[in-house]
């Protein structure tokens, strides 16, 4: 797994968590502590996001960190990059 | 309206493509309880549910379902890489491959085109959420049945977390119908549909049945 591998792997992890606990809290609106885990989540992917699309291009196509010419470029989701083709 | 993240929610990467296994898996993609009819299912019924909780979770699930649909497309689109025409007849490919190629179609594992018929919208919300909550379980036995024949581990782990999320689904639809009978008539559930006909909803903090 490389760098950029790792950065995507914990921003998933951390996304993850939060959509968990926005379903969960669709039907269990009152609970404060589902909504303070949440509220933790979403602060530590704010900073995952920002810093992984200044490395490696943007993830979300109205990012303040992602530019117009980077949306366009390969891989796109489905696809494999060469190096994992050839591992 | 929707916005578009550019990543999988759950990774792909399958390194040996297997067309047999990509016949069998587009299933989850236009087959009877794929992800397709179950992103339409639940973005059709929100309109006719007249509770906040449940129009959220609606939404939601019909969200999370549209990226299980990338996956399963990833998954298929990955599965058929680099193949030679004689592979594509060795594996059975070659009936999908006359009209589509290795192009994504949604259709089932037979071939039959995807269809509105396999799911509902009837406008009842009782009706509604014991529909969704057999869909989650039909998409549930169907990954199970891909796992009976899947034998390569880049294949069985997205198809083993897309399996987890029905069951957690189906857990979300359980408490959405408990909201649904908590708001209506206790001793009779069916006296009305309260998406349609004229009711008194019961004012907030009444506790009595």
């Amino acid at each position: 797994m490389n760098e950029q591998q790792k950065a995507l792997r914990k921003i998933r992890g951390i996304q993850f968590a939060i959509w968990e606990l926005r379903i969960f809290l669709d039907t269990h609106p009152n609970d404060c502590n589902a909504l303070k885990r949440l509220q933790a989540y979403e602060t530590q992917l704010e900073s995952a996001v920002s810093q992984y699309e200044e490395a490696y291009g943007p993830l979300n196509e109205d990012s303040a960190t992602a530019n117009r010419w980077a949306w366009v470029q390969e891989p796109w989701p489905w696809e494999m990059q060469k190096e994992e083709e050839e591992s | 309206m929707w916005s578009y993240q550019k990543k999988l929610q759950y990774p792909i990467h399958i390194h040996t493509p297997d067309a047999r296994m990509a016949k069998l898996i587009i299933d989850q993609y236009g087959g009877p309880h794929g992800e397709l009819g179950a992103s339409l299912r639940y973005i059709s019924q929100r309109y006719s549910m007249p509770w906040p909780e449940l129009k959220a979770i609606l939404t939601d699930i019909g969200t999370e379902e549209l990226a299980h649909l990338e996956m399963i497309s990833a998954i298929v689109y990955q599965l058929t890489r680099n193949l030679t025409p004689e592979q594509i007849r060795e594996a059975g490919f070659d009936a999908y491959f006359m009209d589509h190629t290795t192009g994504i179609y949604p259709a089932d594992a037979s071939g039959v085109p995807f269809s509105a018929q396999t799911f509902a919208s009837t406008g009842d919300p009782l009706a509604d959420l014991h529909e969704d909550l057999a869909a989650e379980q039909k998409a549930r036995l169907t990954y199970d049945n891909i796992l009976r024949f899947a034998k390569d581990p880049d294949v069985r782990d997205p198809i083993k977390f897309l399996r987890e999320r029905e069951i957690v689904h189906y857990q979300r639809f359980g408490e959405a119908l408990r909201i649904a009978t908590d708001h209506l008539d206790s001793k009779n559930f069916y006296a009305l549909n309260p998406a349609f006909d004229k009711w008194k909803r019961r004012p907030a903090g009444d506790k009595k049945a």
